[in-house]
């Protein structure tokens, strides 16, 4: 199955550091590609005496913790699994256990050119679950109980399911050997590069991908260029690796979903109810990815359990709920979390294209009692913003018209994505005005940084260039921002454009450091300050080989030359050592 | 992320020496990573450490020369005692060997660097108060016979370690303050920043006027 043009084209470009001549083989091991897409692949079956069990993990040498294991257990069956007969696919996220070992290079080089809301984290584990429950007379109970489970890192929501849909049905088939042959399969896949398009074989199959980039245009999707050069044809294209169906997941909600994505924005605890977790872990995917190009930084569980190890934290009574969003299928949590400011109760969906049952008004938290409540949005929350009822007589109309579900969830989207945009481009260019000057970076200074962020002046900026500009949507925008502030959606933004700025002032102060005329600055100077300098360049040229890529390799041999003839002025014996 | 690495008033040079095996790197990794190295390399020649630290409101840059204790590297380390500001002096308290050779480090140290800079002897691995082969009270009086800062460390679990390099730093700015070290003679292993060319640096005026150089 492996093709090798594919693996020769796609290895040297990015595994392999230039600076590190190593020997290809011995760079690549047998699992190293596999482990660039999926952690392991779980087998677990309901036992009689045991319950959830893990029956096996593949491939063998890889390791999870007990909490892992215990963990992905429970989560990989539904919870209430009478509705469940047949075969039932959702994901869940778990948190991964400390110790483990940082970021392989794929994946660090995957995040740095992703779009920020597709990079994975280290700290979270997906499992994306196929479930098979059928009569069976010959097993004890009468049932057979089995999921199969992708363990990644990798938010790669859509692919993922499609995977799981071709391997599972044909380990229920013929067993151990057909994982065996599926994972052998995605040990051949090319690396994870954000921007390329792959051709991804598996089970005799081969699904066509193209992954984001961060360069990307945000509005007006880039159509994937399918080069003709690919030598295996593709089977199915899918139109993108992460993103789920935010129209139907919010089907019976529709009316509130500017509201929601408020509450998304702002980070308030939510919990998404339902009684499976195929529409618990969509809604939940749906609710995080509107928000979209900003990256939802708090936690979310997609299908979350009583027996999941962070269940005591977050259900605890003693403290305000935590900002994070959990799909829940077990009717307990209807009163285990019924002092969660926000509860959204998603009923079944009806069959696509029907005209949608719409819960129209937005209920007192108090009224939800039992889950058999009606589908709904149960918050006391006053939205900052007026409802732009245009998007929704669109979307209803398409409705009545039939229009394709597609073109309706692309609808949607797009305009999640204009109002996203209308409230981060005002807080884009108030960034942009806190850059230090280029006049400021001196090779004898510390590298310049990015100006602190001052809430008030930004306030002050919105009168002559806020939302307005960009949205017709009125209402009371710097409310919302003040809100926005002090949620980890802002924080992480902030956090993500600082570094962006200041790794690109390091950059700037690397090029300043290599052009200035250093032999005339240490004629001076004490050995203490010519070794301070020493050291401050060898941590330059660190920065370079750790942002492979980003420095100029000009400039990097620059400031090489720079160090050589520093420490040629130095005397013999410490000329030696400094060398090393 | 406020302080730019390169706002500081001061540099003080410190070396770190004392015999193979005792713990200089470690104690060094640990002041500068705040982490215990396990299977720490035989240092070959010198390497180096830096860390930015306050004392009396003065950020103070160390850089720190971590020599290799190998014997067959005697003869080459010497030369990195020169203009140095604070000298720590390392033994192992589960080792008497280690300790025994002190006198030996200690005339280099003297004989190599200037009379003002500070020595602060070290007694690592106290964690393994077990095996201990070196009374403290042994160590505390050798120390005060000839005027070192002594304190006992781990490398391992952090103990004291942040104090032995804080000390000999307080102790090094100190001497600036009350006029003993004279910052205008070469080799004083203190640098006071922005470099001025050669230009006598009044010690009275406060430093931090012409401190920070961002």
């Amino acid at each position: 199955m492996g093709d090798k043009t594919l693996e020769t084209e796609d290895i040297p470009r990015s595994v392999i550091n230039e600076d590190e001549p190593i020997n290809k083989s011995l760079t690549m091991l047998p699992w190293d590609r596999f482990s660039n897409w999926i952690h392991c692949a779980c087998v677990v079956t309901f036992d009689l005496e045991l319950g959830q069990a893990m029956e096996l993990i593949y491939p063998g040498h890889i390791k999870l913790t007990d909490k892992e294991k215990m963990n992905i257990c429970y989560l990989s069956f539904p919870d209430s699994n009478s509705g469940c007969m047949g075969d039932t696919q959702f994901h869940f996220r778990i948190r991964q256990c400390p110790g483990r070992k940082p970021l392989v290079r794929a994946h660090s080089q995957y995040n740095r050119d992703c779009p920020v809301t597709l990079q994975l984290d280290d700290a979270h584990y997906y499992g994306f679950v196929y479930f098979r429950q059928t009569k069976d007379r010959s097993i004890r109970r009468g049932y057979f109980q089995k999921s199969v489970v992708l363990i990644t890192k990798l938010p790669f929501i859509a692919l993922f399911n499609q995977v799981i849909s071709i391997i599972a049905p044909e380990y229920f088939d013929n067993g151990e050997p057909s994982l065996e042959a599926a994972c052998h399969d995605i040990d051949q896949w090319p690396l994870p590069v954000p921007g390329d398009t792959l051709n991804l074989p598996i089970m005799g199959s081969v699904i066509q991908v193209r992954l984001s980039c961060r360069s990307d245009k945000l509005i007006g999707s880039v159509p994937p260029k399918y080069s003709q050069t690919h030598s295996i044809p593709a089977h199915s294209i899918l139109p993108s690796i992460h993103e789920v169906d935010i129209y139907s997941s919010f089907l019976s909600i529709l009316p509130h979903v500017q509201l929601l994505w408020e509450l998304v924005l702002i980070g308030e605890p939510i919990v998404v109810m339902a009684s499976s977790p195929t529409i618990t872990c969509n809604t939940v995917q749906a609710l995080v990815n509107m928000i979209a190009p900003l990256k939802f930084c708090s936690d979310f569980r997609p299908y979350f359990t009583i027996h999941d190890s962070e269940f005591r934290e977050y259900t605890t009574k003693t403290q305000a709920p935590p900002p994070v969003i959990l799909g829940v299928t077990n009717p307990f949590f209807a009163k285990t979390l019924q002092h969660w400011p926000h509860i959204i109760r998603i009923g079944e969906m009806g069959p696509l294209g029907s005209s949608p049952k719409l819960a129209n008004k937005v209920k007192k938290a108090a009224a939800l009692k039992t889950l058999d409540s009606n589908p709904g949005v149960y918050t006391r929350y006053k939205s900052f913003l007026t409802k732009d009822k245009a998007i929704l007589k669109r979307l209803m109309k398409g409705s009545q018209l039939k229009r394709p579900v597609e073109a309706q969830n692309a609808i949607l989207r797009r305009h999640l994505l204009e109002l996203t945009h209308s409230f981060m481009i005002p807080l884009e260019r108030y960034i942009t005005s806190l850059m230090p000057l280029q006049r400021n970076i001196s090779p004898h200074k510390g590298p310049p940084k990015l100006r602190p962020f001052e809430t008030e002046k930004f306030i002050e900026t919105l009168e002559q260039s806020g939302p307005q500009l960009t949205s017709g949507i009125k209402g009371d925008w710097e409310a919302l921002y003040r809100r926005f502030f002090r949620s980890p959606n802002f924080e992480g933004w902030y956090y993500q454009r600082q570094k962006e700025v200041n790794q690109k002032l390091q950059l700037l102060h690397l090029e300043a450091l290599s052009n200035a005329n250093l032999s005339e600055w240490i004629a001076d100077k004490e050995e203490v300050q010519i070794i301070d300098l020493i050291l401050k360049i060898k941590d330059k040229l660190n920065f370079a080989t750790h942002n492979h890529g980003l420095v100029g390799k000009e400039s990097v041999s620059r400031l090489q030359k720079q160090l050589e003839d520093i420490v040629s002025t130095l005397p013999d014996d410490l000329q030696s050592v400094i060398k090393t | 992320m406020a302080a730019g690495p390169y706002n500081y008033s001061y540099i003080f040079k410190y070396i770190i020496i004392g015999d193979m095996g005792v713990g200089k790197s470690c104690l060094l990794h640990q002041f500068t990573e705040k982490k215990f190295m396990a299977d720490c390399p035989h240092t070959i020649g010198v390497e180096f450490g830096t860390r930015i630290i306050e004392v009396a409101s003065q950020k103070i840059k160390l850089q720190i020369w971590d020599t290799a204790g190998q014997e067959r590297f005697r003869a080459v380390t010497r030369s990195y005692y020169r203009g140095a500001a604070g000298a720590l002096m390392v033994y192992d308290i589960t080792r008497r060997s280690t300790y025994n050779h002190l006198s030996s480090w200690l005339t280099d140290a003297r004989n190599l660097t200037n009379p003002n800079t500070v020595i602060f002897l070290i007694g690592n691995k106290c964690d393994l108060d077990a095996q201990r082969d070196v009374t403290y009270e042994e160590a505390k009086q050798f120390a005060e016979e000839n005027g070192l800062m002594f304190l006992e460390c781990s490398a391992k679990t952090g103990e004291n370690v942040e104090d032995a390099f804080l000390d000999t730093a307080k102790k090094i700015y100190q001497n600036i303050q009350d006029g003993s070290l004279d910052l205008n003679a070469a080799e004083s292993g203190v640098q006071h920043k922005p470099a001025t060319p050669r230009n006598p640096i009044n010690t009275d005026q406060p430093p931090n006027k012409e401190g920070c150089a961002c």
